[in-house]
């Protein structure tokens, strides 16, 4: 049965696991057939921004466009 | 140039301050600089063999902990800090050296410069 | 009930979640440090009695092997995690 994820995003980008996690949990609910939105706040609208560089960790907002495009519905 | 003592404090991945403790070592001895870098409380899982990034595109940190210590950085883990997290001598990566809190000290107080994480 | 545990077992927050699974009569997913837990008989020590649940990526990405743990913990992946959000009646965390 189709269920609906909410995930809250609070910290930046790059100093905590938390946006590895939640791009893992977001794209295995996606691929499971789930609805699954995502709730960006205070430093976690950080994970958004464009022109993003980072390398060797995730990559906030290469994962999170990919997402998107499978569905991912984003709320800053 | 004097001696640079970096201190972690934090265990790797959950949280940047290891990838920024390795890297920050490497810089200081790419610039030649005299390196120790000091491993307590949970920042001693930094040292523990067999991490696998495999699948994660994280950065394996084990790996940048052992080209710290083939360019010349000095690292030393606090024993107790190693017991208290379930480790042995055994399972930190080589060249690693586990000093009691007093040795720690001293390490500290010859350094002209400390950055902590 | 499934209680979700990213912290520390040094933490307040990651020992606040494990009591409050142990309360509630809860399972528990250990993720990021979260996955500390399993070593030591750390969750025995809380008296935490239920299911725990560790995640493999985060696991492996802090050299812990599987023979830190028994058999109560058992090994998930990312795929496990949310088929277990999706069956419980309520998900709470994560500390």
């Amino acid at each position: 049965m189709e269920k609906t994820f909410t995930l809250f995003l609070s910290t930046s980008p790059y100093s905590y696991e938390n946006t590895y996690t939640a791009v893992k949990i977001a794209e295995s609910a996606l691929n499971k057939g789930h609805a699954v939105n995502l709730i960006a706040s205070g430093d976690g609208v950080y994970c958004f921004l464009k022109k993003q560089k980072a390398k060797g960790i995730t990559n906030a907002e290469e994962k999170f466009s990919e997402l998107i495009q499978k569905g991912l519905k984003v709320y800053l | 140039m004097g001696k640079i003592a970096i201190i972690l404090r934090k265990s790797p991945y959950g949280d940047i301050n290891a990838a920024e403790a390795v890297r920050h070592a490497l810089g200081a001895v790419s610039d030649d600089m005299s390196v120790l870098l000091i491993l307590v409380d949970s920042g001693v899982l930094l040292s523990k063999k067999g991490q696998d990034d495999t699948g994660t595109g994280f950065t394996n940190l084990e790996g940048i902990l052992k080209d710290c210590i083939d360019m010349g950085v000095d690292v030393y883990a606090e024993k107790l800090s190693v017991g208290e997290h379930h480790m042995e001598a055994a399972d930190s990566v080589e060249s690693v050296k586990i000093v009691d809190g007093s040795e720690i000290a001293e390490l500290i107080k010859e350094a002209k410069t400390t950055m902590i994480f | 009930m499934l209680v979700i545990v990213k912290s520390a077992p040094d933490t307040t927050d990651g020992e606040r979640g494990i009591k409050f699974a142990r309360d509630m009569a809860a399972d528990i997913v250990l993720l990021q440090n979260g996955a500390y837990f399993v070593q030591g008989g750390k969750l025995e020590d809380l008296g935490f009695v239920g299911t725990a649940y560790i995640l493999d990526d985060d696991r492996k990405l802090r050299g812990l092997k599987e023979s830190d743990f028994g058999d109560r913990v058992k090994e998930i992946n990312y795929d496990g995690v949310v088929d277990l959000m999706t069956e419980s009646d309520k998900v709470v965390g994560m500390f």
